[in-house]
């Protein structure tokens, strides 16, 4: 019995597996209650709702700048009024899945910077390791405390047609977008009162004293009060709302390169009072920038004998040092065979097939089924620097392989994978749109945390399979049920 | 505390005070022009809040429209309220883990209203004291949640310190291009109006009738504006606080105060113990422009003692 406005006009992609509705458009029972209470409200209201969001957003800064021939103007990132929403039971699945790649990962890190068994025992090509230019010899049998290497990870999963969840990239360097997790529900209390607890929301408002705890706990000196900072490029930056944002939230000092320096191997920073010996640094720099004595000398983000200092033991970097390894899309690969390695385990969540492009057959193979394909580069982020073989022109091909085959080994290939779809609120009814999903894992000295919630970003353009913020995708609240 | 966040503060304060100060200044000037039988001059207040001769402001001194808005929207004027606004949350934006979130949401409004196209438009056609209103309110909307809201720590006295400063210079700097304008027209020194303008425009006109009960005279006007303890925006007053706040901050902000305890101290007693009343008119110049001087050194010294470092 299909009766409601909303579902009549959701037209539902074909071969694809849709968040709110199965294939005979019944709605999934987590999306009930959402459900009948949007069927309440006429369109006048959920429009009323859609502009307070955009003027909670702007009102709060929660704002990028885009220059634009001299003039600074200011933009939202765009929000989804319409929540997405995951069972108890996907996401105790989705919890395990995360943890232990997480777990082999940071062994993984701890191995390849110091023994490489998983070298020797002709697990992962000794070839693919040192060809990844975020594979740092300076950190290599460098101590870390507690060995934890990755103490913030943003696990980026999506669902194929049939509901399967796949991890589509390992972000284990200077994961971003939490802070959308964290404002995205602050707004949604507002657009929607009181359906959060009617639908047995699970908070998210403990991300920040996880977090908080886990980087005390790692300080070097074992005195009560460390000073713990997070070290952010700057106010141009376009993630600095999320810097102040946590900052604030954990109320540690949020610092910039300059603030910081480095003396007889110790860190301090310069405050009216002189200096003040730092402890712990949450950084939001990525690691080329972080010391222009040891890697990019042009750096004007980081500080200088920062990495000595870190060596010696005296400062704790997060993320630590030369992570990049280990998100290396060509490393990706081998991640499941990690898993089995360190951890004697099946690996719960499954890689998306990849094929590397540095190996002759299956670089034949997606040359030949390359209109199947996305290609990618192995140390690429962001949404840049693909192919999307269904859509690109026959000479954009043709230019992508002149590239490739500069250098092989900096690109892969996987076929294209749907993404499952969620409802959006678009000039007046629910459409459909892609999404994928972007949870955040807390590791500290005391185990792995994850927040029940995080990060749904979404394609805005209709049949676009392309999520990234800076590809013009939006973000939705994402809703864990109890 | 980082030095580069109390500078941040520091001058956050400073700006909305500018700000504040300038378009009270507008307003009631702006109201003056429209009583003003002969042509009204502009040139003392562009004077005093973008210097001599600014760039961009040259031969529009007889005319309002033209001077509010090259005060207010025109993004090509370093001073103008636009691009204080500006330059007031791009400090804010950087300290935000320092403010609390209410006093941040304030400042971030202040400037898209400002930024806001309706205002230039307004400011050209329709009436020119609604716009200055709506941003006075803004500035307003800044003391009162930071009053309200703001723990009173060290960077609370680096605000205040930063908005005393800013306010004793301001009024120095009105007196002296007030007092300035008397020799080159003595005839104003017995310009009733003249002086209530001043008043109004810096918010004392009913203190002094209070005060003063008789007609408006020059002398007095002066008395009440560097003396008065309990006149907000006088030199005293500005000074008194300004001690306070750095007093504080010693104790709180565990700071090495070098020369600056001496300098304000200096400063403080000079204003205090001065008998302005029957200062000849080359003497007060002298008078205004030592305060003024002695002010700037204590922001110099400022710059040097806490926020050096970065």
């Amino acid at each position: 019995m299909i009766k409601n406005k909303h579902t009549e006009l959701y037209n539902l992609p074909s071969n694809t597996w849709d968040e709110m509705f199965d294939q005979l458009k019944q709605v999934r029972s987590e999306y009930k209650v959402v459900m009948d209470y949007l069927d309440l409200e006429s369109a006048e209201e959920l429009n009323k709702k859609e502009e307070l969001s955009k003027v909670l957003f702007m009102s709060q800064g929660i704002t990028f700048t885009v220059y634009n021939s001299g003039e600074g103007i200011e933009k939202i990132f765009p929000f989804d009024i319409i929540p997405r929403i995951i069972n108890a039971e996907e996401w105790e699945y989705i919890e395990k899945g995360i943890k232990q790649r997480v777990t082999a990962l940071n062994l993984f890190l701890k191995d390849v910077y110091s023994d490489q068994f998983i070298i020797k025992d002709g697990i992962v090509p000794i070839d693919i390791i040192y060809s990844c230019p975020h594979f740092l010899r300076e950190m290599c049998n460098v101590k870390v405390p507690h060995d934890i290497y990755i103490h913030i990870a943003g696990i980026d999963l999506i669902r194929d047609n049939d509901g399967t969840y796949y991890i589509l990239e390992d972000n284990v360097r200077t994961p971003s977008g939490v802070s959308y997790m964290l404002e995205n529900r602050e707004i949604t209390k507002r657009l929607f009162p009181d359906l959060l607890p009617q639908c047995k929301v699970r908070s998210v408002t403990e991300y920040p004293n996880v977090l908080y705890n886990n980087l005390r706990e790692l300080s070097p000196r074992q005195i009560d009060n460390p000073t713990i900072v997070l070290l952010s490029p700057g106010s141009f930056n376009s993630a600095y709302f999320e810097h102040t944002t946590l900052a604030r939230l954990m109320g540690i000092e949020l610092v910039e390169g300059p603030d910081l320096i480095v003396e007889d191997h110790k860190v301090y920073m310069k405050t009216t009072a002189g200096l003040q010996q730092v402890d712990v640094i949450y950084r939001r720099v990525d690691d080329d920038y972080l010391d222009p004595l040891v890697f990019n000398a042009n750096s004007m983000l980081g500080v200088a004998g920062l990495m000595n200092a870190y060596r010696r033991g005296n400062v704790t970097i997060v993320n630590a040092v030369g992570n990049g390894v280990a998100d290396d899309k060509a490393v990706y690969v081998y991640v499941p065979e990690m898993i089995r390695y360190y951890l004697n385990e099946e690996p719960l969540l499954k890689n998306v097939p990849t094929y590397q492009l540095g190996n002759k057959e299956e670089r034949a193979h997606v040359f030949e089924n390359i209109n199947t394909m996305v290609v990618k580069q192995t140390n690429g982020s962001g949404g840049y620097g693909m192919l999307m073989g269904h859509a690109a022109t026959p000479e954009e091909i043709e230019a992508y392989k002149i590239e490739i085959m500069k250098d092989p080994r900096q690109f892969i290939a996987q076929p294209t994978i749907s993404l499952s779809s969620a409802p959006c609120y678009m000039h007046g009814v629910l459409q459909p749109r892609r999404v994928d999903f972007r949870p955040f894992a807390v590791c500290g000295p005391s185990g792995i945390t994850i927040i029940p919630g995080g990060l749904t970003r979404v394609a805005l353009k209709e049949g676009s399979l392309v999520v990234n913020s800076s590809q013009g995708g939006g973000s939705k609240d994402t809703w864990v049920l109890s | 505390m980082l030095s580069r966040v109390a500078e941040s503060l520091y001058w956050m304060s400073r700006y909305v005070e500018r700000t504040d100060g300038m378009l009270r200044m507008l307003k009631i000037n702006y109201a003056a022009s429209q009583d003003a039988v002969s042509e009204f001059s502009w040139s003392p207040v562009i004077r005093i809040f973008c210097g001599p001769e600014p760039e961009g402001a040259e031969g529009i001194e007889f005319n309002s429209r033209a001077v509010l808005q090259f005060m207010v929207t025109d993004k090509n004027n370093p001073n103008s309220i636009i691009n204080i606004i500006t330059q007031v949350r791009e400090n804010a934006r950087s300290v935000q883990d320092h403010i609390t979130k209410d006093v941040w949401q304030c400042l971030n409004e202040y400037y898209h209203t400002v930024k806001d196209p309706k205002m230039k438009a307004m400011l050209k056609k329709d009436d020119p004291i609604s716009v200055l209103d709506i941003l006075i309110k803004q500035g307003t909307l800044f003391y009162g949640t930071t009053e309200v809201t703001m723990p009173r720590n060290e960077c609370s006295s680096f605000m205040r310190i930063g908005k005393y400063l800013e306010r004793s210079i301001q009024s120095v700097d009105v007196l002296d291009i007030k007092f300035g304008s008397v020799d080159h027209n003595p005839d104003l020194l017995t310009n009733t109006s003249y002086w209530k303008h001043l008043l109004l425009s810096i918010g004392g006109y009913e203190l002094y009738l209070k005060t003063y009960r008789q007609g408006i005279e020059a002398e007095n006007v002066l008395e009440q504006v560097v003396l008065n303890n309990e006149f907000p925006r006088s030199v005293i007053y500005s000074m008194n606080q300004l001690t306070k706040y750095f007093d504080r901050l010693k104790v709180d902000g565990d700071i090495n105060p070098g020369d600056l305890g001496f300098l304000i101290g200096r400063l403080q007693s000079k204003v205090k113990y001065s008998s302005i009343k029957g200062l000849k008119q080359d003497d007060l110049h002298l008078f205004l422009a030592e305060i003024k001087s002695e002010l700037y050194g204590i922001g110099n010294a400022f710059n040097q003692t806490c926020f050096s470092l970065s």
